[in-house]
């Protein structure tokens, strides 16, 4: 029993979809606070997990007591522009397959949201969709 | 004046009643302690009188199911003890986990266990006991 520590989560989180999208076929992906410069009409993702709210689940103070943690992954997914989202969507089920409902090493995520398309993306030319995903951990003191 | 928070409650359990013992992931309990009365009413009184006679508990001891915390697996299972001598001792804390302190303590019975897993939720087990014998309160 310890206190959770948010750096081993937020790996579990990030070195799954980095594993997966080493895979054939690789893709680019980059997380928070990294420098990214994208290859022009190429696919690329970028995962931007946040930890959220927490809140007692049972009774024991600092000790012999528990917490739930929640979270969110936003996985942003930039294909070509103007070559219709199929190829957008490809990635986007590969991402989504990867958390749907799964339990890995405590953390349970919920089943995703999205692939939604964003009507402006927030990198200039390319086309942009976004699949979020809520995740929770217990925390056993 | 201190307030206490639900969440610094605690319960210690033990089945053979010898030495108790914290249970893990406890999300409540509650207790009700009520004492019988006798009418002690005369003919031609024009109220009724009492007098105060035993004193019986009930309560409840909701759980979040962990089969690894310690304690539970335990508390759980009290329940199928056959012939149960009401051996068990239960000390329900409202804080801290000093025996003896901000507590109350009894020997008892588990007489009933629900566990339930519900789609979204965590799966909660919830024991119900009676008290057996003296009734200690150390809720001063």
């Amino acid at each position: 029993m310890a206190a959770a520590d948010l750096n081993t989560i937020r790996a579990t989180i990030e070195g799954r979809l980095a594993t997966e999208l080493a895979n054939s076929p690789a893709i680019p992906v980059v997380f928070h606070n990294m420098s990214f410069d994208p290859t022009p009409d190429s696919s690329w993702v970028q995962c931007l997990t946040s930890f959220g709210s927490g809140e007692y689940l049972g009774q024991g103070s600092t000790s012999s007591a528990q917490n739930r943690i929640v979270g969110l992954v936003v996985l942003n997914i930039f294909s070509s522009k103007g070559v219709g989202p199929g190829a957008n969507y490809v990635i986007g089920k590969r991402i989504r397959d990867l958390y749907n409902r799964v339990n890995v090493s405590g953390v349970f995520f919920d089943a995703p949201i999205g692939p939604e398309a964003l009507a402006k993306p927030d990198a200039e030319g390319y086309f942009q969709t976004r699949v979020r995903v809520t995740f929770e951990s217990i925390e056993e003191l | 004046m201190a307030t206490i928070r639900g969440e610094q409650g605690s319960v210690q359990f033990d089945a053979a009643g010898s030495s108790n013992a914290n249970i893990v992931g406890t999300r409540s309990w509650n207790l009700t302690t009520t004492k019988e009365t006798l009418d002690t009413s005369a003919h031609g009184s024009t109220f009724r009188s009492f007098v105060g006679s035993l004193v019986s508990g009930s309560g409840t001891v909701e759980l979040v199911y962990d089969p690894d915390a310690s304690g539970q697996a335990a508390f759980i299972e009290d329940v199928i003890t056959a012939a149960d001598p009401a051996d068990a001792t239960f000390e329900l804390f409202t804080t801290g986990t000093s025996s003896g302190s901000d507590s109350v303590s009894f020997a008892g019975i588990i007489t009933d266990m629900e566990i339930s897993s519900t789609v979204g939720e965590l799966v909660v087990v919830s024991c119900n006991f009676i008290t057996s014998g003296t009734i200690t309160s150390n809720l001063q």
